[in-house]
């Protein structure tokens, strides 16, 4: 094991820094897609109609339990052969980023339907009927009154959430994608498994940077939002 | 579809199954009494130790599971190594050490983070006039912490202990980055030969749903027995 | 027994105690009146060291304790000698009505464990709630909650109970049980301090009253002399300012649980 590098250190930073759009793409088209699918499950977790509150039970106690690297291969084995022995539609050329997407998506979803439904439910129903007698329609007292709420409630643990998915998108390069950790991984074949130590620790810097980004926006964001629904925010602490 | 592989690599993940078991839950033990050393320290903002796990929460909070692994597997042996033997001359086999102890290790690490957060909230969360009324009759503050405060507290961490557990059981799927031979190594070695690896790693995703449903109704069972006295609700009177 | 010279407590700027002085003889229930704001909550928790103030003495007995440079020796010391009966009850939540009664015997008095509960017993015992001892907080209605919370502190048998406001969280049904308890614990010659909004208790069992406005003490007097015959203005108005149905009202439920008590008694 070579000596520790200071210097080392500093030059994986332009080494990895490169790839930083690749893993900003993945965030982003994870969190939009998670979150529209977690807004639907979430629907459909509160929905009237049993069948649909039972399969989007099941869709986010199954996901719970599914380790995200392991989501992530199944994905990107299988879903290119049942797409080929159902519909005979060939994947096999997409890049690897889309099945990175498909992967977290899926797996954030079930979180966030969770985060959603939670936020909505802990908005008092009272708020409802008072917008519903004072003549708005349901369409309404829901978009102009309920929402805005649900939103401010939803925040921390909406934030957690996308932490934790920023996180897991680092496992992103096992199945050969380069993003940051890919060219960081790359750098250590380079090196003969040298310097690892140091590359690990720049990634990790950046890493913690992002979280630090991400949870400074987050309450400068709380605090803009209203300070009235503070005290109904809970955050789930864990974001291993 | 090999449906032989995939249920032949299912019994031997199934085999696998304690590895896995141990890891998270040696983890999660070793993280419980460390997080709520570290949750006092940040509550009492106990002089030079207070910054120091704020920083260490935050890194370890921050760090994406698999770089902590590559992090602490790549460098910790030859760190031991250098350390023991070459300056200490101890002459113990660090590279022969099972890699799960280190596999705990880092787990327990990732879990005392956390858990130091969630006793946190969940200290701040019982009511102060509990500490106000131990102190009237006579409870010395750590008689006070203890006796009062710590098991109210585990009560209400309840449901974020579960996620934890959850979450390092879901963790230890990298174990095989540190050739720990876990549910996931084990699979992904027996795919390695035939190339099948959708079947294992299906295998993989149902064997861990088990585990996880099993953990999830466990805590939710476990959650129930605790809170039967409402223990949570007691202020609601007065409030 | 208690004497305390200028108390004094204030929150950033705003001057909450501006120099109490009181006096306390041994056997004496002492009532404390006063509009909501006026501080009296303050300074019944500042004689705990719940909230400490800022400056002032506490004579008590032959403790004498400067509050400005109070140790934690002495402030233990303190507290041995009080009990002390909160608002929200503070029950802990986690111990059955008995283990929240024995928890100060046996921690904190040092009793052995089988004497404790003997202890621990008679005091639910004494507030009717023997029938209860293996009930946990939450399984609690508000006043026999309270009762608990008074059986626990009387239980470690101290030289002074304070009350504050025991019966200000409770459901109006509920409180006269709760005063039916502190008046037999008054005519057991207990000393106490309550602070209370319940006129018609405080006339009948307090032998001194104290009428606190701006956090000052503004009048103190015995009940009869300070409900007939109040000579402040700020008494005056006060008193005339709670209006004669609620002190009716609440007289007539204090009576009729004085009745019901004797009956199970």
């Amino acid at each position: 094991m070579p000596p520790f590098s200071f210097k080392f250190l500093v030059s994986v930073f332009g080494e990895v820094l490169p790839y930083f759009p690749v893993t900003l793409l993945i965030i982003v088209t994870s969190t939009i897609f998670s979150t529209l699918l977690g807004v639907l499950i979430a629907r459909g977790q509160l929905s009237q109609s049993s069948v649909w509150r039972t399969l989007s039970q099941g869709y986010v106690f199954v996901l719970r339990s599914t380790p995200p690297i392991v989501l992530l291969f199944l994905i990107f084995y299988g879903l290119p052969k049942l797409l080929l022995l159902t519909l005979n539609i060939n994947i096999n050329d997409w890049q690897k980023s889309i099945f990175v997407v498909i992967a977290l998506s899926l797996l954030f979803a079930s979180n966030l339907a969770e985060v959603f439904k939670s936020a909505y439910l802990s908005v008092d129903g009272g708020q409802r009927e008072a917008a519903l007698m004072v003549g708005l329609s349901e369409w309404q007292a829901f978009y102009r009154v309920t929402l805005p709420q649900t939103i401010v409630v939803a925040l921390p643990n909406f934030a957690n959430t996308i932490a934790a998915l920023i996180k897991d998108a680092a496992l992103a390069y096992v199945i050969g994608l380069v993003d940051m950790m890919g060219a960081g991984d790359n750098l250590i074949s380079r090196n003969f498994g040298h310097h690892s130590l140091e590359t690990y620790l720049a990634l990790a810097i950046i890493y913690w940077i992002i979280f630090v980004v991400v949870e400074q926006g987050t309450k400068y964001l709380e605090k803009r939002l209203g300070k009235s629904r503070a005290i109904a925010s809970n955050p789930v602490e864990v974001t291993a | 579809m090999n449906i032989s592989f995939l249920i032949h690599t299912f019994w031997l993940a199934i085999k696998a199954i304690p590895m896995t078991l141990l890891i998270t839950g040696a983890s999660v033990l070793i993280g419980l009494p460390l997080g709520f050393l570290l949750a006092w320290i940040k509550i009492k903002k106990i002089k030079i130790l207070y910054p120091l796990t704020i920083i260490y929460t935050s890194l370890m909070r921050a760090t994406p599971m698999v770089l902590l692994i590559l992090l602490f597997y790549s460098t910790l042996p030859s760190l031991l190594n250098v350390i023991l033997n070459r300056h200490l001359h101890l002459e113990i086999k660090i590279f022969d050490v099972n890699p799960a102890i280190y596999a705990i290790a880092v787990f327990a690490l990732i879990a005392v983070a956390n858990l130091s957060e969630v006793f946190r909230s969940a200290i701040l969360t019982v009511d102060p006039g509990q500490q106000e009324a131990a102190v009237m009759v006579g409870l010395s503050p750590l008689q006070t912490y203890y006796r009062i405060i710590v098991p109210q507290a585990l009560v209400s961490a309840i449901p974020n202990i579960g996620n934890l557990t959850l979450n390092i059981l879901k963790g230890t799927s990298l174990a095989f980055m540190m050739t720990v031979q876990e549910v996931t190594a084990v699979a992904k070695t027996a795919a390695a030969y035939t190339y099948d690896y959708t079947e294992a790693y299906i295998d993989i995703f149902i064997v861990y749903f088990i585990l996880g449903a099993i953990l999830q109704l466990g805590f939710k069972f476990l959650e129930r027995y605790l809170s039967r006295h409402k223990v949570r609700g007691t202020a609601r009177q007065g409030a | 027994m208690l004497k305390v010279k200028n108390f004094r407590k204030k929150y950033q700027q705003h001057e909450v105690l501006k120099g109490i002085d009181i006096e306390v003889d041994k056997g004496d229930v002492v009532a404390l009146l006063g509009p909501s704001g006026s501080g009296k909550t303050t300074f019944l928790r500042g004689l705990a060291f719940l909230t400490p103030g800022d400056s002032g003495h506490i004579e008590f007995d032959d403790q004498k304790i400067d509050i400005q440079t109070a140790t934690s020796e002495e402030i233990k010391q303190l507290r041995q000698k009080m009990g002390f009966v909160f608002q929200n009850f503070n029950l802990f939540a986690n111990k059955t009505a008995l283990e929240n009664v024995e928890e100060g015997l046996v921690i904190g008095r040092h009793i052995p464990k089988a004497q404790a509960k003997q202890k621990a017993q008679e005091a639910l015992k004494k507030v009717g709630l023997l029938d209860f001892q293996n009930q946990y907080p939450s399984q609690l209605s508000g006043g026999q909650a309270q009762r608990v919370g008074i059986a626990r502190a009387a239980a470690l048998n101290p030289e002074i109970i304070l009350l504050d406001e025991p019966t200000s969280a409770l459901d109006p049904e509920l409180v006269a049980d709760v005063l039916q308890v502190i008046k037999q614990l008054a005519d057991e010659g207990k000393t106490m301090i309550v602070v209370t909004h319940e006129m018609a208790f405080a006339r009948d069992v307090a032998d001194k009253v104290i009428f606190m406005d701006k956090g000052l003490v503004v009048e103190q007097n015995k009940p009869i002399e300070f409900f007939d015959h109040p000579k402040s203005p700020r008494l005056k108005e006060f008193l005339s300012r709670i209006s004669a149905a609620t002190v009716a009202h609440n007289g007539f439920e204090y009576e009729k649980a004085t009745i019901i008590g004797n009956k199970e008694s």
